[in-house]
């Protein structure tokens, strides 16, 4: 089963492929609406996208989410089913808007969905502790989609489909954009890491992170950490705390070290393949849901290790 | 300059307990507000404090929100007057129908400036309640705010988006969902506390402020707790030499 008409809008081309494969598998027509680069149509088509809308730039004070109602109404016009934007901070602005003109209310950052009997949608709730299943009662269903729900199709050049370009009146905003410019701090990309080391509270100090970055150094793993490590304590940037409201991660090993498990944190590691945790407190929950899990204090235990994988290293190098 | 700010009441998330079955049980829960939207409430008093004004609270919810210990919390963290709407059927009401219940709640309030919300509810953080607000009311509207600069009629804020910062000037009155990273909220000390019981509370019922339909946007066919993986629970003990060796084998021959 597929409902009839999917729109898919994003302001972000690295998630073009897959939300086109969405529509794909959930749709009969898809429809893509992006923005400002005209180069993107052609990928969509061949991404799967039948029909593309290119929205133009009309100058830099202008944000992309102005673009909201002229969509809502082009929306409207088509009688589409199902509305699914990528879950940036932009999309997700884009959605509420959309969503509000149409007078429903976005379904945010979905895990799943299916459409085999209405518009049926799974998100986390309580900071990871619950997942929820909603059907959708509006006629248009507008949600928001992260990445890695769908799975992008092969470029298929031979693909054929329309473009538009359109570009609406744009009464004033109220919004000017006065400068953009690049974020402080570091690009770390955790999401695609194979091995990540995680630190969290049972560190007393900033310097004491030297004995797990050895570590993750030894075996090529990236930093992570809780969030008050990267919130409270600010030890390490905000783009490594993983976890419901940070990072998610799918590494095929993730270390958690001093990390007590909270559910907030491990919803954002538990796709990983193996769970590794060194804690002191034996009843700490991450030892719950672990495969190999060590009960000893970091200080006593942690340099043992890093000179036993040391070792190893001189042996088999 | 008046400053709205939004809360929600919600379950302390560490007191959810999750039967055998997968249930999700609140019944031993605490309440409070979502930690989100204390930053909202910062960010509103550092704006009042820096530019003048008023701070008004407005949280919408079930009958929780009279119990007079949700107030002395919420209202202890600088809002000079508290509105609430209370009724049964906004235990349970969707994002879009949160904003409803808001915008008819902000229309008979009166004129204000500034609408804040946090960066989503501590519960069910969809982060949509604030975008879906500032449509419906029909003024500007913007997420993500990490930083807010009131000059005369506009508001200078900061925005981060993934990988860059926008600063936009904003024309008011607009509605504004900030970031947990824009401010630490304070912690009430003892004389905000007792001062709180002085401070105003009106309170509406869904009639007092006209709202006679809220249409759901979804029906929420389950709320479970995720399946477990399997994982093997190889646990060593102690921090003697062979416990180390044994992990330090352990894991290796996950390395390989
Ligand atoms: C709405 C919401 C969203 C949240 N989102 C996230 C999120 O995305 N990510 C996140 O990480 N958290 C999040 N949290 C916070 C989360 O609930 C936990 O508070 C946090 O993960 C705990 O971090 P921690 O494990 O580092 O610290 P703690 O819970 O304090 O645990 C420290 C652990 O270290 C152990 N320890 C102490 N000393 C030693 C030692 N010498 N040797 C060995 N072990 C030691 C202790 O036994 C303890 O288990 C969120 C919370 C809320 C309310």
């Amino acid at each position: 089963m597929t409902v009839n008409k999917v729109w898919i809008i994003t302001d972000d081309r690295n998630a073009l492929g897959e939300l086109c494969a969405g529509g794909r598998q959930l749709g009969e027509t898809v429809s893509a609406v992006v923005f400002a680069d005209k180069t993107q149509a052609e990928e969509a088509i061949q991404l799967g996208a039948d029909e593309v809308y290119v929205f133009g730039q009309p100058s830099e004070s202008v944000v992309i989410e102005s673009y909201s109602k002229a969509i809502a109404d082009m929306i409207r016009e088509a009688e589409v089913n199902l509305v699914m934007v990528h879950a940036s901070v932009s999309g997700k602005l884009i959605a509420g808007k959309i969503a509000a003109q149409l007078g429903t209310g976005a379904l945010a950052n979905i895990s799943d969905i299916d459409v085999e009997d209405g518009i049926v949608v799974k998100h986390m709730v309580y900071g990871g502790a619950a997942v929820r299943t909603e059907k959708a009662l509006s006629k248009t269903a507008v949600v928001t989609v992260g990445t890695g729900v769908f799975t992008a199709l092969a470029k298929d050049p031979s693909r054929q489909g329309s473009v538009t370009e359109v570009n609406p009146e744009l009464a004033n905003t109220g919004i000017r954009v006065l400068e953009t410019r690049p974020k402080q701090g570091e690009v770390v990309n955790l999401s695609s890491a194979k091995r990540v080391v995680g630190v969290g509270r049972g560190f007393a100090s900033k310097d004491d992170l030297q004995m797990a970055e050895e570590l993750a150094a030894l075996v090529g793993a990236e930093m992570a950490c809780s969030r008050p490590i990267a919130e409270g304590e600010k030890w390490m940037s905000k783009e490594r705390y993983v976890g419901v409201s940070g990072a998610v991660v799918k590494p095929d090993i993730y270390l958690a070290i001093g990390i007590s498990g909270q559910i907030q944190h491990m919803v954002g590691v538990n796709q990983a393949k193996t769970l590794v945790a060194i804690n002191k407190d034996k009843n700490a929950p991450v030892f719950k849901q672990v495969d190999i899990g060590l009960v000893g204090d970091i200080y006593q235990v942690l340099p043992q290790i890093v000179a036993k994988l040391k070792e190893q290293k001189l042996v088999t190098v | 300059m008046r400053v709205i700010a939004c809360g929600k009441a919600v379950p302390e998330e560490q007191d959810i307990v999750i039967s055998k079955d997968r249930q999700v049980s609140f019944d031993k829960a605490e309440w409070k507000f979502g930690s989100y939207d204390l930053n909202a409430v910062e960010a509103g008093k550092q704006i009042v404090e820096a530019a003048g004004g008023q701070l008004s609270g407005l949280c919408a919810g079930g009958k929780i929100l009279e119990n007079p210990k949700m107030k002395k919390d919420i209202v202890s963290r600088g809002l000079d007057e508290l509105f609430t709407v209370t009724d049964e059927a906004l235990e349970q009401v969707d994002s879009f129908q949160t904003a409803k219940v808001l915008e008819a709640a902000i229309k008979k309030m009166g004129e204000y400036d500034l609408v804040l919300c946090g960066a989503g509810s501590s519960d069910l953080y969809a982060q949509e309640v604030g975008n879906q607000l500032g449509e419906l009311l029909g003024v500007p509207v913007v997420n993500a705010v990490n930083k807010i600069t009131p000059e005369g009629d506009k508001v200078i804020v900061e925005r981060a988006l993934e990988n860059e910062i926008q600063v936009l000037e904003i024309s008011l009155p607009a509605v504004l969902s900030v970031t947990s990273e824009i401010n630490t909220p304070r912690i009430p000390g003892m004389k905000d506390i007792i001062s709180a019981n002085k401070k105003p509370v009106t309170r509406w019922s869904l009639a007092d402020i006209d709202v006679a339909e809220l249409e759901p946007s979804r029906e929420v066919v389950s709320t479970l707790a995720p399946e477990q993986a399997d994982r093997r629970l190889n646990i060593l003990e102690g921090d003697s030499e062979e416990a180390v060796a044994e992990f330090v084998k352990l894991i290796s021959a996950e390395l390989k």
